[in-house]
């Protein structure tokens, strides 16, 4: 006789998601900012799939998060848990719960290891469950695996095609970003950047949304590799910034966004809409490229594998073998940011994260961004990249919490390094950016430092420099890259710049 | 390449060990975290080393005196109970030591060597478990390099326990320098005897156990099954609550320590498998497909069992103050276990202070409620469990069998 086995509990198991099924339902899909949501959604419809990204997760949204699933989860989770039920609520208001969970499907980056974003799917089961949507389905992408194949009845193929064109468009959305963070600080006409972006991912959108189909694996990759197509896009793109003009003598201190991915990427409530509060109060924004996450990845297998090297025959090879992907992973970004004149900020290089932060954090430590963010903290510092580090940092997140402790040892070492970790609750924003505040008077006055520093080395006073541009309009463009000369503040490289141009046009 | 490995086995012998010199050595490994589930591993590696067991010396069990004397200032950040009363286990070996320790060990528990390796997508500590070392040594170098004044070497390697192939390279690179004459070859016969003693204890454990458990299921008895991280198992951190619960005259099971033998396993999830929900006893994936964390899984696995052993008729849950990792199993544990009528009762953001008035009253209503629905659930839980339990003897499991098979029926 066979024992009943049905009363046990079982977790959620999505209904298969068919072929036939694929045409009816729109990918619901988040997390990231503006841009690269765009340009993922060109992704997929460029391969036949109907998508959206969900709505700038809200308030709201964490209220709602926080009611659904269990006490005590980190910010991130009751945002993007809350952001999903409020849609399917709000759909479900719209068209009827039946046709919501017939013309929806989520999928989302999950299956990562050791923190709370391997178990995220946890909390959205539960929220389902608790606003009667049980049968709603539900996709994880493992980001560990490029070419996963079909999700469960065959419907959502993750293949190389997507892969790729995802990883590409994260690429093409981070220089987006980082040009505009470059140059709204210093726009002469309030509001051009905003607008000029906003062409250009539209642009943009229909560049990845035409790309030219070319097989399922190898064709695919080696296109990929060897194409102009996104770059020439970029390219095209790029000159739109010229009609910007900007004003770049002003010092504005710089300002490091590092901490957790979710906290970092998006651009909303979920961080008090933090990049552009510090663009009101003068800052310029260094944000955090999707990319070096994507790379930090990478890193962390490479890791994996030179933990075997001299136990494992084939490790050494394997990790040659990585290295080198890594390596085209890191050119691929480099050509992008070359299509921009290379005014996005570059990409740190892994090991020297990963040396830097030794002493405080080890590499293998995982969970969250492990020891990036020390690593990276040290790496902008000693660089004279930025000169303050704005460090978002979930309440309750389990890693993060563990490298600001370690941080406690680099500000023993480094006394000198303003480092700002904001804890990111969702609701607690006077506090939040009143502490961002107080370190932020300082690196203003490092701002001036290095511009009065410059002053004095170069000679030139704001006034000479102001006529030295106004000879040299092209330098008064957004499109004009000024070289980092060993200033953290852009006006003081600006500065440096013009004492050579003008040292080199005597000499002549 | 490192050193060690270009040497050929041919080529000259590597360093004499110095045991002398290691004889006279003094470790202290603060008793936190993932120690209290692999301190066996640790006697057994050191021992092979020749440093004896009574020179191995682990802290003591967390106390508010403890954190109070030797932890005070040293906090680098607020974060779970668990780590944070890390402070005060190093402060206690580098301050409150009456023969110095000259190496404070604290190993970073990257992953562990779980018995649900395997049939799990991973087994990773925590990362607050991993990482806490660095986190506290931080206290401890902030103003000035505390362990350097006071003689001692601090060492702390990051260690894969679910990885046995790279354990050996990992604690030889760390070890190389403090342990006189240390080679890797030898590294690698002591982390064996490390593992050794390791599987050694816990089949003792589990043995016992299984006693316990026959003991229930003969004298048709309920016991108590606790589902916690394994630290919880200390006063400081548990609070004892079993322990309380204890007092009442009800057997405590710890699920770390849950026999898993072959039989035992087979009857309590043969059905599952049979129904297809499930590949192995160890397979948890048909209630937490993201099994990436050793501790989590092992508390998921434990809640499964408890749903299934007739005996075991209530399930204690114990989390500390601010768990990340616990958060989001609260309600399938508690699903797993209340869907099969077992009591569960939840101890939840336990931190430094006992709350002894209130444990008191739980665990009074706890026995009180055993008391009452013990022999209902009993009943009900046989009724669906299959024949030929192996934790009876054969004639009374056909009994059993036999008036199972009739109230099923009726
Ligand atoms: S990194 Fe932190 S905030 Fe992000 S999912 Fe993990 S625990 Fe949550
Ligand atoms: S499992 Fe929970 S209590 Fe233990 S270290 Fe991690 S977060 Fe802290």
């Amino acid at each position: 006789m066979a024992v009943a086995t049905d009363h046990h509990y079982r977790a959620y198991t999505p209904a298969p998601l068919t072929k036939s099924d694929i045409d009816e339902v729109e990918i619901l899909f988040g997390g990231l900012h503006w841009r690269a949501e765009r340009l993922l959604q060109a992704v997929f419809e460029n391969l036949g799939y109907n998508a959206r990204p969900l709505p700038v997760a809200t308030k709201d949204d964490l209220l709602t998060g926080r009611e659904l699933a269990d006490i005590g989860q980190c910010c991130p989770t009751s945002f993007t848990t809350g952001n999903l039920a409020n849609f399917l609520r709000s759909e479900s208001e719209r068209i009827g719960a039946e046709q919501v969970k017939d013309r929806y499907v989520y999928v989302t980056a999950g299956s990562c290891g050791a923190c709370r974003f391997g178990q995220y799917h946890q909390s959205y089961e539960l929220a389902l469950k608790n606003i009667g949507m049980e049968q709603f389905r539900m996709f994880l992408i493992d980001q560990g695996q490029p070419d996963q194949g079909a999700t469960a009845g065959g419907g959502l193929n993750i293949n190389m095609p997507l892969t790729l064109g995802t990883v590409w468009a994260l690429l093409a959305a981070d220089v987006v970003q980082g040009l505009e963070y470059r140059t709204r600080p210093y726009e002469v006409n309030a509001g051009q950047t905003d607008e000029v972006v906003r062409q250009c991912v539209d642009e943009l959108y229909e560049v990845f949304r035409n790309r030219p189909a070319k097989g399922e694996k190898w064709g695919s990759i080696v296109w990929h590799l060897s194409t102009n197509y996104f770059v020439k896009a970029l390219r095209e793109v790029f000159r739109k910034f010229e009609a910007i003009e900007v004003d770049r003598l002003q010092p504005k201190p710089v300002v490091k966004i590092t901490g957790e991915f979710y906290l970092q990427t998006v651009e909303g409530d979920p961080n008090y809409n933090i990049h552009r509060w510090l663009e009101a109060e003068g800052a310029e924004v260094y944000p955090a490229p999707i990319a070096v996450w994507l790379d930090y990845l990478i890193r962390f297998q490479v890791q994996s594998l030179e933990d075997y090297v001299g136990v494992d025959k084939g490790a050494r090879a394997k990790v040659a073998a990585l290295k080198s992907v890594q390596k085209v992973f890191g050119w691929t970004y480099n050509r992008m940011r070359a299509a921009f004149g290379n005014i996005p900020h570059e990409m740190p290089d892994q090991y020297e994260l990963r040396r830097l932060a030794a002493p405080y954090f080890h590499h293998k430590l995982s969970g969250g961004e492990g020891d990036m963010l020390v690593g990276k903290a040290l790496w902008t510092h000693l660089n004279k990249k930025a000169h303050m580090i704005c460090e978002l940092s979930p309440y309750s997140c389990m890693p993060n919490t563990m490298s600001i402790g370690a941080m406690a040892g680099v500000i023993g070492q480094y006394p000198d390094l303003l480092y700002a970790p904001i804890e990111v609750k969702g609701d607690a924003e006077v506090h939040a950016l009143s502490r961002c505040q107080m370190i932020l008077t300082e690196a203003k006055k490092r701002a001036i430092q290095d511009y009065v520093a410059a002053m004095e080395t170069t000679g030139l006073s704001p006034e000479t420099a102001k006529e030295l541009l106004a000879e040299r309009p092209e330098m008064r463009r957004a499109s004009y890259r000024v070289p980092h000369r060993g200033a953290a503040a852009t006006a003081a490289n600006l500065l440096y710049d013009l004492a050579d141009m003008t040292a080199e046009r005597n000499a002549a | 390449m490192a050193k060690w490995f270009a040497r050929k086995p041919s080529a000259a012998p590597g360093p004499r060990p110095d045991l002398e010199a290691r004889a006279k050595l003094r470790i202290g490994i603060p008793k936190l975290l993932n120690v209290w589930t692999t301190h066996q591993f640790w006697l057994g590696f050191f021992g092979a080393l020749g440093v004896p067991n009574n020179r191995v010396v682990f802290s003591g069990d967390t106390s508010e005196e403890q954190a109070r004397e030797f932890g005070r200032g040293r906090g680098t950040v607020d974060c779970c109970y668990p780590v944070k009363c890390g402070a005060g286990h190093y402060g206690e070996l580098v301050f409150g030591q009456k023969r110095k320790i000259d190496i404070l060990f604290s190993p970073m528990i990257y992953s562990l060597s779980s018995f649900l390796q395997g049939h799990v997508a991973d087994s990773l500590a925590c990362p607050r478990v991993m990482a806490g070392p660095e986190n506290i040594k931080a206290g401890f170098l902030k103003e000035r390099d505390v362990f350097a004044e006071n003689g001692i070497r601090y060492v702390s390697p990051l260690v894969s326990l679910a990885e046995p192939a790279i354990v050996p390279k990992q604690l030889y690179e760390a070890l190389k320098d403090v342990i006189p004459g240390l080679s890797y070859k030898e590294t690698r016969a002591a982390v064996d005897e490390g593992y050794r003693t390791l599987k050694g204890f816990n089949t003792e454990m589990r043995a016992r156990s299984r006693e316990i458990l026959e003991w229930c299921a003969r004298e048709n008895r309920p016991c108590v099954m606790v589902l916690a991280r394994p630290y919880h198992m200390d006063a400081g951190i548990g609070h004892e609550i079993e322990v309380d619960l204890q007092a009442y005259g009800y057997p405590i099971l710890w699920m770390q320590y849950f026999p898993i033998d072959d039989d035992l396993m087979q009857w309590i999830f043969g059905p599952d498998m049979a129904a297809g929900h499930i590949k192995s006893p160890f397979d948890i994936d048909d209630v937490w497909p993201s099994s990436y964390s050793a501790n989590t899984n092992e508390i998921l696995w434990g809640a499964k069992v408890a749903a299934r052993v007739p005996w075991i008729t209530c399930a204690i849950r114990l989390t500390s103050y601010e768990c990340g990792m616990d958060q989001p199993t609260f309600t399938p544990v508690q699903q797993i276990i209340e869907r099969s009528h077992t009591l569960f009762f939840s101890f939840q953001e336990l931190d430094s202070t006992k709350p002894a008035g209130s444990v008191k009253i739980r665990v009074e209503t706890i026995s009180f409620y055993m008391q009452q629905s013990s022999e209902r659930i009993i009943e009900q839980k046989q009724a669906v469990t299959p024949p030929g339990c192996p934790l009876l003897p054969q004639a009374e499991s056909k009994l059993a069998t036999a008036k199972a098979e009739l109230a099923a029926s009726a």
